[in-house]
Parts: C-alpha cells; structure tokens; sequence
C-alpha cells in the first residue's frame, strides 16, 4: 500500500512500537559485544528502560489521536489505554526475569529483545483499525512467544511447551486468518468500519457469520478461551516462570482488546447474533478454569488454571455488550495483568533454581521465613480471589454489575458460584503458607529478595490495592476508552 | 409509714447478708458468718412486724397498698416496674416467711457447725429470704417472676449444697428442671394474662377481671386457660401430681434447708401464687375443680407412698407433698382462706417436724433410718416432746393447730360453695393415713427397743441453738390455729375474717351468685353441721393412731406379716408407683437417644454435613475429571479447537437462521 | 476531645493505629505487643463511651453521620452513622475485645504480633459493619471480617483447625457473593449505593421494574447471607466446627459479636428494605428459628464436648432473636436486639471460662472435669453465674431479652411463642447438667485435683461480665429506652404501604413468590430498551468529567 507523503504525524502514533522495536534491535546488536554477566546484566536494565520508554511515549501517541496510515492503525483512548497496561505489565516481567535468568545462565540479550518484540506486537494489535494489520501484530506477539516459551533449551519441559504454543498456535491464527479472508470475501474490506457499515447495509449472511465464528476462534484461543483453553496449562507451567507471567498477562490483554475492537466495531450490527456465543464460552471458560484449579498441586499449574477462569470473567463483562461491559472489561484487565503478574513474580522467586519449589508442599510454612512476600502473595491471591478493598474484588464488581445492567442474571449467578469454588484453591495456598508447618525433609530456606522482584512486587502490590481502594480514576478512563471505541 | 413507704428495703436486708457472707465470708470465722446470716434475717423479721403494726394503721380504703419504685423493663406497650403490693396475704406471708425463716437460721447455726462451707450455706439461705420475700410481696406477675424463679434457683443450690455426692447434685438438678417444666405453663400463662390484661400489675389484672363473665365448663375460655397456665407453674413449685418426683429427691440438702424451703416457705409459694390470683380463679370453675382434684388426689396418693419409707426425712417428705395438696383442695373448692390457714400452721408443725427430724439425725450420727432407731425418747426428750407435739398438730388431733386448719378444708369440701364428696372422702382418707405415718414414724423413732449399737453411736441431746427453735415451734403448732376457736360455738373465725378482704371478689360472686361459693366460714356456718363434720376427721385421727400403736406398739412384727402377705401392694409403694422410673423410660432416655443419634449425628452430620461435604466433593471430583482431559496430547488439544469452532460457528448460524 | 462528625471513622482507625504501632515493635518483646494492644482496645472502648454520650435517644435517624465522596463511577460515598440498632453493637464489639486480648494474655505464645494485629484488624472490621450505610462499604467491611477470623482459626486454632477455617469462610462467602450480586441488582434499580437513599427511593415508590418478584429475590439473596451468619437452622454446621477449634479470643468475638451481623443485617437491610418480601417469608424464617431454638438446645444437651456444647446453644439462642425480628412488633424487637447484647456477653462469658479451664488441662472433654468445685471454688461460682445468665435467670439479663421477645411474639403468634418457649427448660437442662458434670461431684480426674483457681487476671475477666449481665438484669431500660426510637422507625418503615405496593402484585405466600421467581433467565435483548441507563450514562458523564 503506498504511503501517505505526509508521515511523522503518522510515526508519533505508532512511537511506543517504534520505541520497543528500536530498543529490541539494540539489544541484538549489542548482545554479541557482552560477555561478562554484569555486562548482560546491564542488556536487562536496557530492556526495562526500552519498556520505560515505550511506556513515555506514549504521551506521545497520546498527543496525536486518530488514525494512522489511513486507518490502518487508530490512536484513540481504547488502544492508549491498553499500551499502557500492556507496557506496564511487560515492565513488570523484565524486573522479575533479571534474578531467573542469572540462575539459569539465561542472561542473554535476545530474552529482552523478544520480549519488547512481543509487546511492539501487542501494541499494534491494541490499535489495529484493520484485520490484516491485526493478523500483523498477533504474529508479531506470538512468534516471539514461541521462542521464549522455549526460553529454558536444555530444559525438556520449556522445549515441549514452546513446541505446544507454537504448534497449536499458529493452527488458531490459521483460523483466524481464514476468517478474515471470508469476511473480505463477503463485504469487500477488512477496515472495521467498513465491514460494520457493509453489515448494516446488506445484513449478515451466512459467510460474515462464518467468518466471525473464526475469528473468534483465533483470537479466543489467544486470551483462553474454553474450549481452547486447553493448551494454557501446559505451556504456562513448562515455559520460564517470567514468561509464563508476560504470556498469561500482556498477549491476553492485547487479544482481549482486538477481540473488543473488532466484535463492537466491525460487528456490532450482528450483536444478537454472537452474544450466546460468548454467553456459553464466558461459562464453559469459568467452569473449566477454576474446577481445573482446584486439584492442581503445581502451584504454576494451578495460577495457569485461574487465568483461564479470569478470561471466563472478563468475557462475562465483555457479554453484557454495553459501554460499562466494555469498560468494566478494560478495568479487569488492567487489575488483572498487576495481579497475575505479581502472582508469577512471587513463584519466581520462590522457585529457585530450575524451578524446584513449585508444589503446593514447598510453601508449608513459608510465612515464617518470608512473611513479607508471603504477605505479598496471599495480597495477590485475595485480589484473583476477589475479595474486597484489593483490585480483584472491584474487577468483578463492575463486571458483574455490567452484566446484571444487561439482565444477564443467570450468567453473574454462575459467575458468583465460580467465584466462590474459586475461593478454595486462593485459600488453600495462604492456608499452606500460614498453617502448615513445614514438613522436616521440606526444610528450605527461599533465596534473599532481590532487588528488581522486590521492585516489581511493590508495584503490582501497590497498584493492586489503589485499583481496590480508589478504582475511580481508572474507572473513568476506563469509560472514556470504551466511549471512544464508537 | 417509715417501713411501708421504703418496704424495698424488706427484701434488701437479707439480700445484704448474702452478698456480705458470699464475698467475704471464705476468710472470715463463724461468728461473723452468723452475725451477718441469722443478724440480717432478724433485721427482717423486725422489719416485717413494723410492717405489721403500721398496716393495721391503714384505713381499709388503702389496701391493698401498693408501692411502685423505679422502672425495670420498659418495651414498646410493656412496661413493668419494681412494685410492692401489701394487703392481709401479704402480711400473713411476710411474718410466717420472716417468723419461720428466722427460727431456722438460728437452728442451722447449730446443725450445720461441724459442715464445710459455713459461709456458703447462710449466704444461700439468706439469698432464698431475698427470693421469698421478693416473691410474697411482688406487685406484679413479673416480679413474682423474679421470686418464683429465684427460690428455684436457691433450692437447686441448697438442695445440691453437698456437691460432692453425686446424688446431691442430682437431686438439686432434677429440683431446678421439673420446677422448671411447670414454669414453662406459668410463663405462657403469664403472656397470656398480658395480652387480656395489658398489664402485668395485680391492680390492673385484678379491675380488668371484673369485666369478664364468669366461664361456665361448656365454654372454656381466656380466664379457665390462664389459670390452668399458672396452675401449672403451682404444680411444678408445690410439687403435686404429676411433678411431685423432686421433693422427696430434694432430701439430701441439709436439714435446715428442708425445713425451710420444702416445708414451710418455697413449696407453698403455689398456694400463695392460687390465693393471690383468686380473682381470675373464681372465673374459672373448670380450673378451681382441676385444682381441687389434683389437690385431693395428691393428698391422698402421697399418703399411701409415705405409709412405708423408712428414711424420716422421706416420710416427712411425702407427707409435705400431700400436706400441699389439702391446701389445693382447700383453693379448690373456693375456701383460699382455710388453704392459707393450712399453709400457716403447717409451716409450724412441718417446719418443727423437719428440724425435730434434723436433731434425731444429730444424735443418732447422720443415721437416717428409722429401723436403725428407737427408744430415743428418754435420750433426748427435748426433741422428742416437739416432735410429740408436731405429730399431733399434723394429725390434727382436737385443739392442735392442724385440727382447725384441715378440719377447715376438710369442712368446705364437704359443704363449701362447690361441695365434693370424693373428694372429701379422699381428704378424709388422708388424714387417716396422715395419723399413721406420723404415728408410725413416732414409734418407730422413740419408742420400743433401740435397734442402734449404743457403743458406736453416741446419742445426745442437740445444742440449745437447735433445742430453742424447737420448742418455740412447738408452741406454735399447739396454739397456732387458736385464732378459729369461736368457731367452735359458730363464732366468727378470726383469721378468716383477717383475710376476707383479699378475697372480697371471691365473696361478692358468691353472694351475687354469679361464681362458685367461697367459704365465708364461721360466719355463715352452722355449729351443728361443723360439729357433725369434725367428728369423722378426729376419728379418723384417732383410728390411724390406734393402729399404728396396734402395728408398732403392741405386735412388732405385724408389720412384716401384713408386707408379705400383701407383698404386691408393698413392693409397689416401697417403689414409689415405680413413676421416676416410668418418666425415666418414657421421656428422659428417649429424649436424649433422639437428640444423639437422629438430631445429632443423623440430621447434623448425616443430613446437613453430609450434603455440604458431598457436594464439596462432588466439585473437586469434576474438577479432576476435567483435568484428566488435559491429556497434553497436541492433536487432542487440536481436536478441542476444532470442535469449538464447529460449536460456535453452528450456534452462530442457528442465531443467524432466527 | 473527639470531634462528633469524626468519631465513628476515629472508631474505626483507632485499633488500625494500634495495629500500625504493634507492626513495628520487634516480634520478641512480646509484652510490649500485648500491652500495645490493650491499651489500644481499651481506648477504643473509651471512645465508643464517648459515642455513646453524644447519642440523643430522641432521634429515630442516623446520627454522628459522616458523608464523604469516595468512588465517582458508580458512585459510592465514604457514608457512616449510628442509630438505636446499631449503638449498642458497637459497644459490645468495643467491649468484647479488650477481654478477648486479655484472655490470650498467657495462651498466644507462638506469632503472638500476628495474632494481636489480626484482633484489631478484625475489631475494625466489625466497627465498620455497624456503622456503614454504603452498601459498598458494608459489604467490604463485611469481607474484611472474614480473612482475620480465618487466620484466627487457622494459626492458633486447634486439631482439625484447618476444615473449621476452610468450612467457615466458604460457608459465609457463598452467602455474601450473593448479597453482592443482589447489592449490585439493587444499584442497577436505584441507582445509588447509599442505604438511606435506596430505602427513600423505594419507599417513595420512585423505582420501576421493582415488581413483587425482584424484591422477593433481592430478599431472599440478602437472607440468605445473613442466615448463614446467624445461623439458621439448617445452615448452622459451620458454627460447631469454628466455635470449638478457634481459640477462646476467637470464639468470644465470633459467637459475641459476629452472629450478630447476621440479625443486624436483617434489621438493617431485609426489614426496612423488603418489608413486604419479609412479611410474606415471616412465617417460613419463624417455624425455621423455632427449630433452631428446640434443635440446637437439644443437641447441646448430648455434646461430650464443652465448648462445641456451647456452640450448639448459640444456635437456639439466635434463633430467638431471629424469631423476634420476625414477629414484627415493637415488643419483639426491643427484645430481639437486646437478646443480641444478652448473648454477646452470657455466651462470651461462657467461651471465657471454657477456655480458662482449658488452659489448664488443655482438653474440652466434659468427663476429663467433674469436681472442679473443690479445687477451683471461685471459678466455680463465675461458671454458674454465666449458666444462669445464659438460662434466662429472671434479674439476670438473658431474662429480659427472652421474655420481650416472647411477650411480643406472643400477640403475633401464640403456637409460636409456646414452642419457643420450651427453649427455657431446655437451657436449663443442658447447662445445669453440663454444670453439674464439669464443677460437682468428686473429682475423677486426678489432675484436676491440683487445679489452680482462678487468677487475679480471671477473676477480673469474670467479675467484669458478671456486673454487666446483673446491671443489664435489673436495670434494661438505660439500654432499651435509646433503642426504642429507632426500632419504632423501623416497624414504622416495615409496615406496608400502598405506594409501595402500587406497582406490584401483591403476594401471600413464599411459594406463590416462587412460582413467580422461575421464569427469569437469560436477558431483554439489546434491541429493547435496557432498563434505565441513568447509571451508565451517569458513569459516563463522571467519567468526561475528569
């Protein structure tokens, strides 16, 4: 497609894309150059900062709303607000992998790269005004997945999982692919509006809805959706506990919003006919998450399990098909990437080397050796939990509050009963740390906190508990996206 | 009026005492434990006769006098405050309580010297002054309330005074809890007069009555339920048929207390509370005849179980319990003045019997078996002349207290405003078995040969603090019934006419001759018919006396012939009609196998547990099995996919088709 | 000096600041944390002193209210105050904790910090739930509770510790989840989430779409967490496991105040907010409290277990008070609330003497006790005063409550008052005979022999609550006469109104609700109209305008 010939308004909208691929780039050209560990210690602190920077540039894509390229990429507050969730979020993973990496002599320039590869993906698809640019950036997001789910080489386990993500993966995006070609086939265009305004014009017939049901089976496998839940858990527990944290946080959101953008925008005249399906896949997807949960003994497996259950309740609110479903969507995902983040940044650090201590029996006790981050966790879990005062419990609120508005009561009723069996698997992880003693040949002593977990924690802690105590700021922003999505 | 404008203070003093001796008594010596137990209820004992002097200084139109002091619940339409309600029954009560209760304490702090917990005992017993005089002078149901359930309360913790004897503690708990079952009537009776009455005060009870039509036996209404209600709360204190089974328990409190409170205070607050609510009764026919019925019936029932005891203590037990049931007859049949007469004087003689008792039991030891005594009249011939002279009180032999007062009752069943010859003939029967058992009993314990090892047992006369009480009492049950000698030549009875005023109502139905016929005695009856009558009761009297001197006296071992020939009748009443064990067996085993293995462990944990567990499980199973689906197999994964997308694609199409 | 329009949040900062100082002291110098503590609960109580002499019994309102803006979108306000109901319950948490931290005084030993900060931690939770009049800040009050109680029971809790914790906390949150969707039902249809408001919308007839049916279900979803709280009848089994595994603190602050929330919530929410849904259920809840009265009494009375026996009387104690809130009459009510009191301290007292003796032999079991008396007369003594109370001795407070509540259910229903009424000979039976098998006869258990009495600490523990219980015996008006105007406000709000009825069907029974609640399912289709959008479109509008 040929370039407009006026471009750098157009360059300050994608900056934050430009930012991270500029800094990934870097990254490889510097990696060949560090050798000593401190030295690619440092390629780490250069990553964080390109996440830093991405997250400054924002401002800058944010002084130059609307559309780029034609149209292919919108700055509106919808994507904003997701850059900034997912660009936090990453931030977040980078601190937590630094310690990971030094004990697995990972220390390597491309874990960064790939990382801020992924997030230049998810950026894009946040803002993606057109299918195929979609297609573009979910590539983007996954391929670099791929690599670092594989992360851990000598590792089998991180070998299977990358294979997994990768095979599986690209069969979904084959689906979505497919989809996008059917509904170009029906209305001649892949730029949402267009696609809507066809749809009004003629009504939707059989290969739109074909179309749509692909699509949603491509982006659905992305944010875990049952029932193509099922590769989550495998991957998650086999890939390296700092991108099992990115990749069950920021490549969920970032699908979360296409998914937003393109059912409200491009489909939205076709309402009633998609609701039931994400009626039934918010159920399947609640159900399934946190009954898998409560068995797992695998504290990674178990975390995997409940964020299948959390993509249950953001699609409850993405189901109530109104402004407030839309914003409260937005608000569970922000709290949600804090959480589960600082989740895996505890098991992380309570891992140790090669990941020992996962089961549920290496935390007996814990919270006599390290109350703080005990303290941490059990705040994180509360707030997956949903209880009230943490991030968590505001979360469902307006989802369910969302659904309720659209008399969707039968759906907010299982919703509660899921979030009550969820409550078990929460509870029995802070029992296991604060109650049980643990047993003597379970005697471990965890490693010192180090400094950028100890950072990350603070900031997923803190941010936990302000979206808990005073949502209001957010809330509204919140708002203001799902307005500007019209 | 000093003491009637601050009658508070009345109950207080011995409340005062109690407190003193419960706190601090542990450290201090006997006799400040003395000074403050007998001392406070000597200050009431004063007080109640001011009491007295000052209420003959009222003008009829002020009694009843009745003294409300600060508010106690106060709830939406249901206000009650602390009141005082004094009029003649009132009095009467307070200076038997007071009088009695005075001469006993004097008497504990004799017996009970050589116990354990000294201080807790008087502290106890002044508490049940406190209790019994709350009760006697409360100006409403509440506050009767309050005393009903206090003197409970004291018996339970007297009854069960010796704790360690797993029996003691027994008897206190069965004490509490049968009372407690009447109460459970007393209570909903109570309700139920509040919302006739809207008021819980005598005064207000007593104006509303008028306004109700006397009930007839064809239609029974509020007034026939609300007496029944409270009669079962008298029931249950005064220990009739059927709840009578504590009060023989109730033997293994010290003597003092059995005096005391199972003979002339506690067990007769069921009279009392009958009496008292006189009004409502007179209502009530149907409610009077249940009363009177029960009433006989116990008299007589109880007699027959007290023909064979051998413990002193239980015979007099028993003869207590059918001692209250001639005061229900005499309530029954309409004459509340002959009950409350009998209720006096048989606080003298019952309460002398019981502590006679007690000085036997001093002397012999702590033996309380009658055919381990005998001949221990010239040993200890203090003892022996009260309880002489009780005996024939209770008799009722002519000119002893007993004879005026059963003969009263006695009287109005047979000719009284609702007359009953059954019942009158059960009183009678009574009576006869009455002199019996007493006579019996006094054979028994002093005369013939002493069947007791003298070398083991050192029989000596009680110390004068016991020896005092006694005879004071004695005195009392000779002379008490003195006040209805002009009856004998058709003169008016003092005493009745003393109390007419509080049962007024009762007269003027009866002379309108809208209600049953209160006894107006003396003043309406004829000598002549009172001289037929008294002369089977003194026959009677005499007759049981005959043939206990005939049983134990003259042929010894008569007894043991006339046991084994009818050797049926005698196990049946040495086992008491076997009742404790039937309510054993039919309502306290099954209650608690029910509550154990259907409530507790059928319904809680079965039912309940067993369903929230269960589906507790339920869901962690599904969850398992859902797990298992995750094979990690990737072409299953893929399959999965591929379902999916059919799923949603066909729904999809399917919305689309509609 | 307080100022009144801070004095509630004080209430609720004060054990925060406590737990503030205690988190820095160093976890060794225990006695420092301890007295932190007390001193920190005893202040409190001081304060709730204060608040009640700035109470004026002559207002039927909210008092001491303090109104701040909190969250713009919903809109939730920071809306706190006090009324009849509520006054006496906070005094009774404020009171009830100091003796809950005193008798943990020797018996916390392993993490004492924690336990001492999760106490006050929870005391501000529970202040919290009785004074707020947001519903959003109730219910996170109402959460908040459960997470310190949880670690209550499950560090310093005894063997099978871990299921009374896990059982106790899914139990109520599968209650509250429900409260909240209903919460959030209720904000969809009145657009506000402040208690007074909702209740003048609904009342003034202001709200549409509110049939007969929604408040039914709106009543039953409220009720439901309540009951699990009381506890009614069949949802009771919680509170046996929780009651005997927590530790003596734990016990007295669940059984003296947190039962509570559940009847305060029924006065405070389902009465005034439902009247006719509560009406229509009255005689469903009352058969339901009635069980609970015979059957808790019951199967307390065959317990081998001391303390799980006192739990069980906690379920037929309730269940008058429920039974009163029932019977709509002021009588009831008074009596009701003031029953609430009465158990707070009859059966905290009792949780407090059950865990003096089990400090000392370390074991509930009635047949390891008998003879207690003779080497521990005093307690002794204490132990049959709390019997006493708790079997509504007249004089003594527990009298007082159960007569009103039986007086006033009495004119409303007199099967019902009769039934109930068999509740008093039962307490009398099951605790005289526990009575007797723990403090009379001879001593069995050669250990018990050498039992110490109990210690000046005790002895101040027990003699404080006898003077309550004896003063709140012979002189309930001091309490009842500042409830009387909130509760006649109360029954004045639950009596029904046309306008309320206007829009409705109006129903007879439970079942008939039933038959209606059935056909909801699913949801109006976009394409017609929602139900006033104001919300959203309000949301919207605080949203531009930041």
């Amino acid at each position: 497609m040929h370039l407009p010939t006026n471009t750098s308004p157009d360059l300050c909208r994608i900056a934050p894309e430009l930012v991270l691929c500029g800094f990934g780039i870097l990254l490889v050209l510097l990696e060949p150059f560090t050798t000593r560990p401190a030295a690619k210690r440092a390629l780490g602190w250069i990553g964080f900062a390109g996440s830093l920077g991405a997250l400054a540039s924002v401002r800058i894509a944010a002084a130059h709303r609307g559309v780029a390229y034609g149209g292919v990429i919108r700055v509106d507050d919808f994507s904003l607000f997701f850059h900034v969730v997912i660009l936090v979020g990453v931030a977040l993973a980078i601190l937590g992998s630094f310690r990971y990496l030094d004990e697995e002599q990972l220390q390597r320039g491309e874990y960064y790269s790939l990382v801020l590869f992924a997030a230049a993906g998810m950026g894009i698809l946040a803002g993606a005004g057109e299918l195929v640019t979609a297609f573009l950036g979910l590539e983007m997001s996954s391929i670099s997945s791929y690599v670092l789910a594989g992360f851990r080489r000598n590792s089998q386990k991180s070998n299977e999982s990358s294979l997994k993500y990768f095979l599986l993966g690209s069969f979904a995006t084959a689906f979505f692919l497919y989809g996008v070609a059917m509904v170009y086939g029906a209305t001649g265009t892949t730029r949402l509006g267009n696609i809507a305004q066809a749809i009004s014009a003629s009504g939707a017939n059989t290969l739109v809805v074909l179309g749509l049901g692909m699509i949603f089976v491509g982006l659905g496998f992305k944010v875990v959706a049952a029932p193509f839940q099922f590769y989550a858990p495998d991957v998650y527990e086999g890939a390296p506990t700092p991108v099992a944290a990115l990749l069950s946080s920021a490549p969920k959101v970032a699908a979360f919003a296409i998914m937003l953008r393109v059912f409200y925008v491009a489909f939205g005249p076709v309402q009633h006919i998609w609701f039931w399906m994400i009626w039934s896949s918010a159920v399947l997807t609640m159900c399934i998450g946190n009954l898998g949960a409560l068995r797992q003994s695998n504290v990674k497996r178990m975390l995997a399990y409940s964020s299948i259950a959390h993509a249950g309740y953001i699609l409850v609110a993405f189901a109530a098909s109104t402004e407030i479903g839309i914003a409260a969507a937005l608000f569970y995902l922000a709290v949600y990437t804090l959480m589960k983040i600082g989740a895996f940044t505890v098991i992380t650090h309570f891992g140790g080397q090669e990941e020992r201590y996962l089961t549920l029996s290496d935390y007996a006790g814990i919270a006599k050796k390290q109350p703080v981050v005990a303290a941490c966790f059990s705040l994180f879990l509360l707030s997956l939990l949903g209880l009230p005062a943490t991030g968590g419990f505001l979360g469902k609120f307006y989802a369910f509050q969302a659904a309720l508005d659209s008399r969707l009561i039968w759906l907010v009723c299982i919703a509660a009963l899921n979030s009550v069996v969820g409550s078990f698997y929460y509870l029995r992880v802070i029992m296991t740390m604060y109650f049980r003693e643990a047993d003597l040949e379970q005697q471990w002593t965890p490693q010192p906190v180090a400094g950028p977990v100890c950072l990350a924690l603070a900031i997923a802690a803190l941010g936990t508990l302000y979206l808990g105590l005073f949502p209001g700021h957010v809330m509204a922003l919140a708002l203001r996206s799902a307005a500007s999505l019209r | 009026m000093p003491m009637l404008d601050h009658i508070w203070i009345l109950p207080l003093l011995p409340l005062a005492g109690a407190a003193l001796n419960g706190l601090l008594g542990r450290r201090w010596p006997r006799e400040m434990v003395n000074f403050c137990g007998v001392g406070s209820v000597t200050l009431a004992f004063a007080a109640a006769l001011e009491v007295a002097r000052e209420f003959f200084l009222l003008a009829p139109g002020q009694i009843p006098l009745v003294k409300s002091f600060w508010p106690w619940i106060a709830a939406g339409q249901f206000h009650v405050d602390f009141s005082f309600f004094i009029d003649q029954l009132t009095l009467v009560m307070l200076l038997v309580v007071t009088g009695v209760g005075l001469l006993i304490h004097i008497y504990s702090t004799g017996y009970m010297a050589h116990e354990g917990g000294y201080y807790r005992f008087f502290s106890y017993m002044n508490l049940f002054m406190f209790f019994m005089l709350t009760l006697v002078t409360a100006g409403s149901l509440a506050q009767l309330l309050v005393g009903w359930e206090g003197v409970g309360l004291c018996s339970y913790l007297l009854i069960s005074f010796f704790f360690t004897k797993k029996s003691a503690a027994d008897a206190g708990k069965k004490a509490f809890i049968t009372t407690r079952i009447g109460d459970l009537g007393f209570m909903i009776g109570i309700l139920l007069i509040f919302w006739t009455f809207h008021s819980l005060n005598f005064t207000e009870i007593f104006a509303g009555v008028a306004s109700f039509p006397v009930e007839t036996p064809g239609h029974l209404g509020v007034m026939t339920w609300i007496c029944l209600l409270l009669f079962a709360g008298a029931v249950g204190k005064s220990a009739q048929l059927p709840l009578y089974v504590w009060l023989p328990d109730a033997m293994e409190g010290p003597t003092p207390v059995s005096a005391l409170i199972h003979a002339a205070t506690m067990v007769t607050a069921g009279v009392y509370m009958v009496a008292r609510m006189n009004f409502l009764y007179v209502h009530a026919p149907v409610a009077l005849l249940t009363v009177d019925v029960i009433g006989a019936v116990t008299a007589f029932y109880a007699a027959t179980i007290a023909l064979v005891q051998t413990d002193i203590k239980k015979v007099l037990a028993y003869s207590t319990i059918s001692q209250l049931g001639y005061m229900f007859l005499g309530c029954g049949v309409g004459a509340f003045s002959a009950g409350i007469f009998h209720l006096m004087t048989h606080a003298f003689f019952k309460g002398l019997l019981f502590m006679a008792a007690g000085s036997v039991i001093h002397a012999m030891g702590g033996e309380q078996d009658m055919r381990n005594m005998g001949g221990l009249a010239r040993k200890i011939p203090w003892t022996y002349g009260t309880m002489l002279a009780a005996t024939l009180a209770i008799t009722g032999m002519p000119f002893f207290s007993g004879f005026f007062s059963k003969d009263a009752i006695l009287e109005a069943a047979a000719s009284g405003p609702n007359p009953n010859r059954v019942l009158w003939a059960l009183g009678l029967g009574g009576a006869l078995l009455t002199s019996f058992y007493m006579f019996r009993l006094l054979f028994l314990t002093f005369h013939g040969e002493r069947r007791y090892d003298d070398h083991s047992v050192h029989v000596h006369e009680s110390p004068a603090s016991m020896v005092i009480p006694l005879v004071i009492l004695a005195i009392l049950s000779v002379g008490g019934g003195w006040f209805a000698l002009p009856k004998l030549e058709g003169g008016a009875n003092y005493f009745f006419r003393f109390l007419s005023p509080v049962f007024h109502a009762s007269d003027e139905l009866a002379a309108s001759g809208r209600g049953v016929e209160p006894m107006a005695v003396g003043t309406t009856l004829a000598a002549g018919i009172a001289h037929a009558l008294w002369q089977p009761a003194v026959g009677v009297a005499l007759l049981g006396f005959l043939i206990a001197w005939w049983f134990y006296i003259a042929r010894s071992n008569a007894p043991r012939r006339l046991a084994e020939s009818l050797h049926g009748a005698y196990t049946l009443l040495l086992n008491k009609y076997y009742v404790d064990k039937i309510y054993g067996s039919l309502v306290i085993r099954p209650l608690l196998w029910i509550s154990t293995n259907v409530l507790w462990h059928g319904v809680d944990e079965s039912v309940i547990d067993g369903a929230v567990n269960g589906s507790a499980k339920t869901v962690q199973s599904t969850g398992k099995q859902l797990v298992e689906m995750e094979s990690g197999n990737v072409r299953s994964y893929a399959t999965w996919v591929v379902i999916g997308a059919t799923a949603f694609t066909s729904l999809l199409l399917w919305r689309l088709g509609r | 000096m307080l100022p009144h329009n801070f004095l509630l949040s004080t209430l609720i900062l004060l054990p925060l600041l406590g737990v503030l100082g205690i988190v820095f002291l160093h976890r060794e110098d225990e006695t420092w944390i301890r007295w932190l503590a007390l001193v920190t609960s005893v202040v409190e109580f001081a304060a709730s002193l204060w608040m009640l002499a700035g109470f004026r019994r002559d207002l039927a309102g909210y008092q001491l209210v303090e109104f701040r803006h909190w969250i713009s979108a919903p809109s939730i306000h920071y809306h706190l105050g006090i009324d009849g109901i509520s006054l006496f319950l906070v005094l009774l948490t404020t009171f009830l904790t100091p003796f809950a931290i005193l008798c943990s005084w020797q018996s916390i030993t392993d993490r004492s910090k924690e336990f001492f900060v999760m106490l006050l931690v929870l005391e501000a939770a529970m202040v919290g739930t009785f004074v707020s009049l947001d519903l959003f800040l109730f219910f996170l009050f109402w959460e908040a509770m459960l997470i310190p109680m949880y670690f209550l029971i499950g560090i310093w809790g005894h063997d099978r510790r871990l299921y009374a914790a896990m059982k106790f906390i899914l139990y109520t949150m599968l209650g509250s989840i429900f409260m909240l969707v209903a919460i959030l039902w209720l904000y969809n249809l009145t657009g506000t989430f402040d208690v007074p408001e909702i209740q003048f919308r609904l009342q003034a007839g202001l709200v549409t779409y509110f049939s007969g049916r929604t408040e039914m279900l709106l009543f039953l979803a409220f009720f439901l967490a309540f009951a699990i709280k009381v506890p009614l009848f069949p949802l009771h089994t919680w509170l046996p496991d929780a009651h005997t595994e927590a530790p003596t603190a734990g016990s007295v602050i669940l059984a003296g105040v947190m039962l509570k929330m559940g009847t305060y919530g029924m006065l405070r929410f389902c009465l005034p907010l439902f009247p006719d849904a509560a009406r229509a259920a009255a005689p469903v809840i009352g058969v339901l409290a009635i069980i609970g009265i015979i059957y808790g009494a019951l199967v307390a009375m065959v317990q081998h277990d001391l303390k799980r026996l006192v739990a069980y009387t906690s379920v037929s104690h309730l269940g008058f008070v429920v039974l009163g809130i029932f019977a709509f009459n002021q009588v009831a009510l008074d009596g009701a609330i003031y029953q609430m009191l009465n158990h707070g301290i009859s059966t905290g007292m009792l949780f407090l003497a059950v865990g003096m003796i089990y400090d000392r032999r370390h074991t509930f079991e009635i047949k390891e006790f008998g003879g207690l008396a003779t080497p521990m007369p005093v307690f002794s003594s204490f132990f049959l005063f709390a019997c006493l109370s708790s079997l509504a001795l007249p004089l003594l407070n527990g009298f007082v409550g159960e007569f009103l509540i039986l007086l006033g259910v009495f004119a409303k229903h007199r099967a019902w008052a009769s039934w109930a009424a068999s509740g008093t000979v039962l307490s009398a039976i099951y605790l005289l005979w526990a009575y007797q098998r723990v403090c009379m006869q001879q001593v069995t258990v050669e250990k018990n022999r050498t039992l110490r009495d109990a210690s000046p600490r005790e002895k101040f523990i027990l003699a404080s609550f006898s003077v309550v219980i004896l003063l709140m015996g012979v002189a309930s008006p001091l309490f009842i006469n500042r409830m009387e105007a909130s509760t006649a406000n109360l029954l004045l709000q639950t009596s029904p109104r046309e306008s309320y009825l206007a829009h409705q069907v109006p129903m007879k029974t439970l079942p008939e609700y039933w038959r209606r609640i059935a056909p909801i399912t699913g949801r109006a289709t976009l394409t017609q109209a929602l139900p006033l959008p104001s919300n959203t479109s309000a949301g919207i509008e605080n949203a531009s305008a930041h």
